[in-house]
């Protein structure tokens, strides 16, 4: 291994890459070239770009789900080979299991790993209730909005108990609304149970208006362009988006991003 | 008739409800349908010897149920053949399906036998299996077996190879192992499927069961009706086939309600009635 | 385009004997054993004859005797037939049904008691009537195959899109039209699938008629050979039906690819955007 290039990563890095890619087709499509950062620990960030540019493959390296073709990536220090229990994943549809109901489709990270206790039903519950379907806990997904459902698949996310977030567009089949509120109280939560997130979406205000960092990324190969730091404090209000300097940095991400957006 | 008879007056509470008309209509065209037959037959249009009257097949339902009271135990031979073979057809199926769609390099090779296997009449091999296996109630149950075995092997292998790949990932994402992703998700998610193929298995085993008492001739409601068509008692033979009717829809709501209790969560009485047993299960959830 | 030169494109005559080859070494190993265990006794070969003596047997049924070809043509017909006038009940019955409500709702109940009635058990019934040649036979098989089919065809026609709809009538498209050029098309898919299922099924009523009366078709040929437990014999000719019901399925299936071709296109379509999807992303490169 790379000593200099790990180094950092054994500091203040909760996720650390050197030079990371991916291709698929032995060679033929790059999905991921020569990426490198380091995420400090429970900060927040957005990776976005244009369809194509390898948002979720990054987040399925981090996973584990996919084997890296170049360079190194670390959580907490150690390389990633497989899918572990400290990262957590969220799709942009629900994946619920239509034969469970919501507090059961949350129970089933911790079904997977051990024994479910009763702590851990109330622990679940406590979450759905967090997300709020208190009233929800023994509804089928079928009886569920597509919002619900997502609550619910957010509510799972949370019970892992890992303190890495991967979210891929996980309100991006929502409505307007729905996806604002959901933004809101996705940066509260995070922030309460302190993990690191990262977050994809195409929505340029936003990624900036959820996160710390914005890594902008660029297809054909995929990579990571520029990485942008958002300085305002979290959580924040709805109406920081319109202030100057926020408009600001969405005029400079969308510069980077070019024609595409 | 007034003018206000023409219009047309669907909100109408007192009087006759749409239902209880429609439910005239219908009454009323089965019995004038009864009666035309009973009518024509009686005046020599159709041939009784062939075609036998409404009347006659109500008297051979009394004739067999009652009086002479043989059906009942054709009816039992039958039924516990169609149960066994059911059962055995089931078993070999679901788990056939299942080796075979959890086997990729197995699914490959075999699918090929499939495409034959399907193409051919299945039931035709039934006199060989009875020659092979001798006259009686063995080579009937493998008649049997081997007419449902097919739906239940198919709904199975599709059931569990078209697993949501979302859901894998998902599964993949939680570290779950083979056997927890079989048991909590691929197994679950081809319930639906595979109960609609039961359904058609128990079908096809009715008809299985039939033609193996066809060739054999012995006992069971298939040579019941052969033997009664064979001397031209064709009352009591269509009094055979009404029974079928009624056990068929039997079979039918039997087998509707049992994919209702099994894939609960396909209809909002089995959703609410599990609902309220996970709640009861997990009692009091607040911290 | 240089990949379609390669010689690893699939569709060229390399691949398909490629991928057919694994099927055939296996297909030759199983007959080996088999053979090899009737030889050596592990299985009795009265009840299991040995692939050779099958093989036999389907040189004498179809070569030098040539038996087979009148019955197979006797018991292909009877299906034909039988399908041809099951389909045309049934589609005529679905599309009253489809077109006029009153017909749907009084004649249903009478389609459903022909469902849950195993059709097969008619079968002494409809020799009774039609006697012992091939009309008993043809009968047979139009009655059991008749439900399938008019339940498909009826369930595609009374499938609305309402959208679609909305858009027909926008242009000023009469109910007939409409009927025409949105609800049957709309329906194809699921007739189709109803004629699969029927012909099938046709064959089945033909063939188990044989086995209660007759005296000539493959169902005959198959229940004589097996009696005289000539086994070898009697599985050549139940080879002779797979034959036939390759013969029924695959030209049902050619119709479907030729009407309903739609379907062929979307997956096409699908298949060619991935394609360029990677092939853009390798230009980009
Ligand atoms: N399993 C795979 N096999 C082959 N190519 C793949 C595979 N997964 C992704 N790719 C390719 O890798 C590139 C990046 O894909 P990725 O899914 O990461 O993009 P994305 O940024 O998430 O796009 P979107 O916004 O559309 O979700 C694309 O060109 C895609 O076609
Ligand atoms: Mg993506």
């Amino acid at each position: 291994m790379n000593v200099m290039a790990s180094q950092p990563s054994k500091t203040d890095s909760v996720v650390g890459a050197q030079g990371l890619g991916k291709t698929f087709g032995g060679g033929a499509v790059v999905a991921l070239e020569d990426a490198s950062f380091d995420i400090r620990p429970g900060s927040f960030v957005s990776l976005v770009g244009p369809s194509g540019c390898g948002k979720s493959t990054l987040l399925r390296l981090i996973a584990g789900l996919i084997e890296r073709t170049s360079g190194n990536l670390q959580v907490h220090g150690k390389e990633v080979t497989d899918p572990r229990t400290d990262v957590g994943m969220m799709f942009q549809k629900a994946t619920l299991l239509d034969w469970r109901t919501a507090v059961e489709n949350v129970l089933l990270p911790t079904e997977v790993s051990r024994a479910v206790t009763k702590e851990d039903q109330k622990n679940a519950a406590e979450l759905l209730r967090m997300v709020g379907l208190k009233d929800f806990l023994f509804a089928f997904p079928s009886q569920l909005s597509g919002g619900m459902q997502q609550r619910v698949a957010l509510a799972r996310l949370l019970q892992t108990g890992a303190d890495v977030l991967l979210l891929d567009e996980p309100f991006g089949a929502l409505d307007e609304f729905t996806r604002e509120r959901l933004n809101v109280e996705l940066m509260r939560i995070v922030k309460e149970v302190q993990a690191t997130t990262l977050f994809v979406t195409h929505n340029i205000a936003e990624a900036i208006f959820l996160a710390d960092q914005v890594f902008v990324m660029t297809p054909r190969p995929g990579r990571i362009a520029k990485i942008v730091d958002v300085p305002f404090d979290r959580p924040r209000p709805l109406s920081i988006q319109t202030s100057p300097e926020f408009n600001t940095l969405v005029a400079e991400v969308r510069d980077i991003l070019g024609e595409d957006h | 008739m007034s003018v206000h008879d023409a219009i047309p007056m669907p909100e109408q509470r007192g009087g006759l409800s749409l239902r209880k008309r429609r439910l005239i209509i219908h009454a009323s065209i089965f019995l004038g349908l009864i009666a035309l037959w009973e009518i024509c037959s009686r005046l020599g249009w159709l041939d009784p010897l062939f075609y036998p009257r409404p009347s006659s097949i109500l008297h051979s339902f009394w004739l067999i149920y009652f009086q002479n009271a043989n059906v009942w135990y054709h009816l039992y031979t039958t039924m516990v053949l169609v149960l066994a073979g059911f059962i055995g057809g089931s078993i070999l199926g679901i788990g056939l399906g299942a080796l075979v769609g959890f086997n990729a390099v197995i699914r490959r090779f075999l699918k090929p036998y499939v495409i034959v296997l399907e193409a051919t009449p299945r039931i035709a091999v039934a006199p060989l299996l009875i020659a092979a296996l001798g006259f009686g109630a063995s080579s009937k149950i493998a008649i049997i077996v081997l007419v449902c075995f097919f739906a239940p092997f198919i709904n199975t292998l599709s059931g569990v190879v078209n697993v949501n790949e979302e859901r894998l990932e998902l599964f993949r994402s939680l570290g779950a192992s083979k056997m927890q992703t079989l048991r909590k998700l691929v197994l679950p998610d081809a319930v639906p499927v595979i109960m609609a193929g039961e359904r058609l298995a128990l079908t096809a085993a009715l008809s299985g069961a039939l033609v193996a008492e066809f060739i054999q001739r012995d006992k069971g409601i298939g040579s019941l009706i052969l033997v009664y068509s064979r001397n031209l008692n064709m009352a009591s033979a269509f009094a055979c086939i009404f029974t079928l009717t009624i056990l068929g829809f039997l079979i039918f709501r039997g087998m509707e309600w049992l994919d209702h209790r099994i894939a609960y969560w396909k209809n909002e009485a089995g959703m609410e009635r599990v609902a309220a047993k996970r709640a009861a299960q997990m009692g009091d959830l607040n911290v | 385009m240089s990949d379609v030169s390669s010689p690893k494109a699939p569709g060229t005559a390399d691949h398909l004997m490629f991928r057919i080859l694994p099927h055939l070494v296996l297909f030759a190993v199983l007959l080996l054993i088999w053979e090899m265990a009737v030889r050596t006794g592990i299985i009795t070969s009265i009840i299991i004859p040995a692939p050779s003596k099958i093989i036999g047997a389907i040189w004498e049924l179809y070569v030098t005797k040539g038996t087979i070809y009148r019955h197979f043509f006797i018991t292909f017909t009877e299906a034909v037939v039988g399908f041809a006038i099951g389909a045309g009940v049934a589609v005529t019955l679905a599309v009253c049904s489809a077109l006029w409500d009153p017909f749907k709702r009084y004649v249903s109940p009478y389609a459903i008691v022909l469902n849950v009635t195993p059709g097969i058990a008619l079968t002494p019934i409809i020799i009774a009537w039609f006697g012992y040649g091939m009309g008993s036979k043809i009968a047979l098989a139009a009655v059991i195959s008749f439900f399938p089919i008019f339940v498909n065809t009826l369930t595609g026609l009374i499938q609305r899109d309402e959208d679609r709809e909305e858009l027909f009538r926008s242009i000023g498209a009469t109910d007939a039209q409409i009927f025409r050029k949105l609800r049957v098309p709309a329906a194809l898919p699921l007739l189709f699938a109803g004629l699969k299922i029927g012909l099938t099924t046709a064959l089945i009523g033909a063939v188990v008629a044989e086995f209660a009366q007759a005296t000539d078709g493959v169902g005959v040929l198959m229940s004589r050979f097996s009696f005289q437990l000539n086994m070898a014999a009697s599985l050549a000719t139940l080879l002779s039906m797979t034959v036939i019901g390759l013969i029924l399925f695959y030209s049902m299936e050619f119709l479907d690819d030729r009407i309903v071709f739609w379907r062929r296109e979307s997956r096409g379509a699908a298949a060619s955007r991935a394609k360029a999807r990677a092939w853009k992303s390798r230009m980009g490169q």
